[in-house]
């Protein structure tokens, strides 16, 4: 039963998390006062790049080149397995709270190595900013993952769905809340792909199905980080789970879409400098779970 | 204390009155001459490589200056002895583009110029033509040359990051090449002039001086009705020709309506390129209000076509007034509400702050307008300065800031939005009684006139000779843009790529304003001799 539950999961992001980002854009939209696409606008807009041929660069590194997507894709695709979404089921072991949080590296890694090997200039460019960015977010995130795990003493989901009530708890999830921000790529975070600066950066060379599937992934990443945010809230074995978490979703797509709306783009080395701040709060946070508050 | 410069260098004055003086200066002496002005708080303005063979002069070359400080535009004539005048390049920077124009365009050798390369002709424009020269006709097509742009060296951690001939920051085609050390900007070259229409050959071949105006209005899609003004004004200081007051306060109206929507665009790219397109949205949403506004004064949303020679085309009755009044009144909250929501975003101030600075002297010698030229504290502003049109009549403050940064120029915009809206109430106020065109003048023969307006981005000069029966002989504008581009490798010297956009940008360019071409390829192009201009003659 439990792997028809996790397909169904899987099915249910694969379908849903571009309806999402449709839903974000209208949401952008209105506040800018413009009418803006549709919901499944962003669905058409993938159906149509996959239907694309792709184009290698002249002075790409070919088989890096094609291979990244595909290791983007799947890496992303693979951390659902894992975190439970729409249904509470999910594959559990040991240590898969690490195993996602390195899944989501691979991702961005395996991005960046495409783009760096596409040759172009501005992609390198945009490749040196996500690795700054990802670097510095990701010491805030080991920093919020070894709290959480002081307050659930566990690294398995199973024991940290959902997290006991406390001080420490709390500023832990606020803290996940912002890195949740910065890791889906929005404003004022979208350094690396800044497209009056630097056109896109990383995915500039892309084309067709490729870009499609880089895309896609970026979607994926987005639904995936929300779920984990809501499982840490969410009580898992609650009956009126589905109802909550979709109504969460949608909460964070407004509150998410609404600060994108009114800010404007960071410099990278702002960016890093916030990213540090946040960091030395995280230790303070980190030792007041210690204490045990 | 300009005629005591121009006496004691021999210069023989043509002519001397409360706006221009036209001093024909010997070629020996016009270097000094122009360093003298110069120091004496004189900016370059444009200069104007005219073929006066047919006048029995030969080629020859105006210098013009603009002398705030005695209200004044100098012009200097030289003429070309043997095709060979001195540079003056190497005493004031900002002559370099104006002198490699007339090389191109005319066919005149400026002595130790010190880039004597192509700037309007591509490469494969044969050697030895010169398109404003009276034998060449506007409808020739000279066969390509072929053109192998030389290999260039790459430097050893340097990447050459090219934003153009087509970027998203860009609006339109040109080329500013960035040389880039990680985030760092160790280099920029800027090659610009990829499109060129061949505004001045038309005007002079084919059109009456009734027509240029609505040609001269189609220079820019922003600010083409100051070109339009700046035209009529040449002319009519050159053929003395009165215009009646109530035409000159209609003019002052639409100049100030062209001023709050080009700033107002200006707001919105520059929001969209930090990455603020809420703001951008609703910039551009206000600006619609002041499209309806010009529809409703002269029937265009953006090319008014409004002037004629001595006097403007369409009448504001009362009617009209009330409602331009009280769509104003309401643009005016909701302008001041959104800019003063964006200029308290601190991240966006600080995108903005201590970024793009452009020293006062450097920027004096290159000679910028404008905006630019405010946010760096040069006081300058050719409303205030030499009054055309109604501005001697109304009240206005001219902002100057001394930080030059992006923020500044920021500022300079802000407060002379506001300024625009506070004239325009004026003028309307105030609109005198009376005609509002002039039909009864004669136009004379071979007459220099020249205009000048405050376009939204800087000084707009228009230099015209008049040549009998209807036809202008040599026109010449000069779009702010010109003099401000070359400012623009100065002020991305050092800054972080990130901020390239914006700082290109703050200048509000106008590309097609600048109305020439150029392709440049490699660091050697085509370099200009002697030889070849004599062996064209």
């Amino acid at each position: 039963m439990n792997i028809i539950f996790i397909a169904v999961n899987l099915a249910f992001a694969l379908l849903i998390a571009p309806v999402i980002d449709g839903f974000e854009r209208k949401i952008r939209a209105r506040l800018q006062n413009r009418q803006g696409p549709s919901i499944l606008q962003t669905w058409w807009d993938l159906i149509k790049l996959l239907k694309r041929p792709t184009v290698e660069p002249q002075g790409s590194i070919k088989s890096l080149y094609k291979l990244a997507p595909y290791i983007t894709f799947t890496a992303v695709l693979t951390a659902y397995l894992v975190v439970p979404t729409l249904l509470p089921s999910s594959m559990n072991f040991i240590g898969d709270f690490i195993v996602v949080v390195y899944l989501l590296g691979l991702a961005t890694l395996s991005f960046v190595i495409g783009a760096f090997s596409s040759g172009n200039p501005y992609a390198q460019i945009g490749s040196n900013r996500e690795v700054s960015l990802f670097m510095s977010e990701e010491l805030l995130l080991a920093l919020i993952v070894s709290t959480i795990a002081v307050i659930g003493k566990s690294l398995s989901f199973e024991q940290l769905f959902p997290l006991p009530l406390r001080i420490s708890s709390a500023l832990a999830l606020i803290l996940l809340f912002v890195v949740v921000y910065v890791a889906s790529a929005r404003l004022p975070f979208d350094i690396a792909e800044a497209e009056p600066e630097i056109i896109e950066g990383p995915l500039i060379e892309y084309s067709g199905k490729h870009l499609g599937l880089l895309e896609y992934s970026i979607f994926l990443k987005r639904l995936l980080l929300y779920s984990l945010l809501l499982n840490f809230i969410i009580p898992i074995q609650n009956p009126i789970r589905l109802v909550c978490y979709l109504i969460g979703i949608v909460i964070l797509s407004v509150i998410y879409s609404t600060f994108e709306a009114y800010y404007g783009r960071f410099r990278i080395d702002q960016a890093v400098k916030l990213m540090k701040k946040l960091s030395a709060v995280a230790l303070v946070v980190w030792i007041i779970a210690v204490v045990g508050w | 204390m300009l005629l005591e410069i121009l006496k004691g260098n021999d210069a023989k004055i043509l002519r001397h009155d409360e706006k221009v003086i036209l001093a024909l200066v010997p070629n020996d002496k016009l270097r000094t001459t122009a360093e003298l002005l110069f120091k004496a708080g004189c900016y370059y303005a444009t200069g104007v490589g005219v073929d006066e063979r047919l006048l029995g002069v030969g080629f020859s070359m105006y210098h013009i200056f603009n002398c705030e400080s005695e209200k004044r535009y100098v012009i200097l004539k030289a003429v070309a002895s043997n095709l060979r005048i001195p540079s003056i390049t190497p005493v004031i920077s900002g002559a370099n583009w104006a002198e490699r124009e007339a090389m191109d365009m005319v066919g005149i050798f400026f002595d130790e110029h010190p880039e004597p390369l192509r700037l309007i002709l591509p490469d494969d424009w044969p050697e030895g033509i010169h398109p404003l020269r009276k034998e060449f006709h506007y409808n020739e097509r000279p066969p390509k040359v072929e053109f192998k742009p030389p290999k260039r060296e790459k430097k050893p951690g340097v990447m050459e990051v090219p934003v153009g001939p087509y970027h998203p920051t860009l609006h339109e085609p040109e080329v500013f090449e960035l040389h880039v050390k990680g985030e760092e900007i160790v280099g920029a070259v800027y090659r610009g002039f990829h499109v060129h229409r061949g505004m001045e050959k038309l005007a002079e071949e084919r059109m009456t001086i009734n027509q240029i105006p609505f040609l001269a209005e189609r220079i820019c899609g922003i600010c083409g009705y100051t070109h339009n003004c700046a035209y009529a004004q040449a002319v009519e200081d050159a053929a003395k020709i009165e215009v009646p007051e109530r035409a000159l306060y209609i003019r002052t109206i639409l100049l100030e309506l062209e001023r709050l929507h080009s700033h107002l665009l200006w707001f919105g790219v520059a929001f969209h390129l930090l990455g603020f397109d809420s703001g951008f949205m609703h910039t551009w949403r206000i600006r619609e209000a002041f499209m309806d506004l010009a529809e409703l004064l002269t029937g265009n949303r953006k090319t008014y076509g409004m002037n004629l020679i001595g006097g403007v085309r369409r009448d504001i009755d009362e009617e009209k007034k009330k409602k331009v009044l009280e769509i104003l009144e309401k643009t005016k909250k909701e302008t001041k509400e959104v800019l003063d929501n964006a200029a308290g975003m601190k991240e966006l101030i600080s995108r903005m702050e201590g970024i793009g600075v452009l020293p006062k002297n450097e920027g004096r010698e290159i000679g910028v307008v404008g905006p630019v030229a405010r946010a760096s504290g040069i006081d300058t502003d050719v409303r205030r300065d030499h009054p055309y049109a109604a501005y001697s009549d109304l009240d206005f403050k001219v902002p100057v800031y001394k930080e030059g940064d992006v923020l500044a120029r920021f500022l300079v915009r802000y407060e002379e939005t506001f300024e625009s809206f506070w004239l325009i109430e004026q003028a309307l106020d105030q609109l005198p009684p009376g005609d509002i065109l002039n039909e009864d003048y004669e136009l004379p023969e071979y007459v220099v006139g020249i205009g000048a307006t405050e376009a939204p981005r800087g000084e707009d000069v228009h230099f015209v000779i008049t040549e009998g029966g209807n036809k202008v002989y040599r026109w010449r504008p000069r779009a702010p843009t010109y003099n401000n581009l070359p400012a623009v490798p100065i002020m991305l010297m050092g800054e972080k790529l990130a901020d390239a956009p914006i700082i290109i940008a703050s200048i509000d360019p106008c590309f097609s304003c600048t109305d020439h071409m150029v392709i440049v390829d490699g660091e050697k192009v085509c370099r200009c001799s002697l030889d070849d201009y004599l062996r064209g003659l």
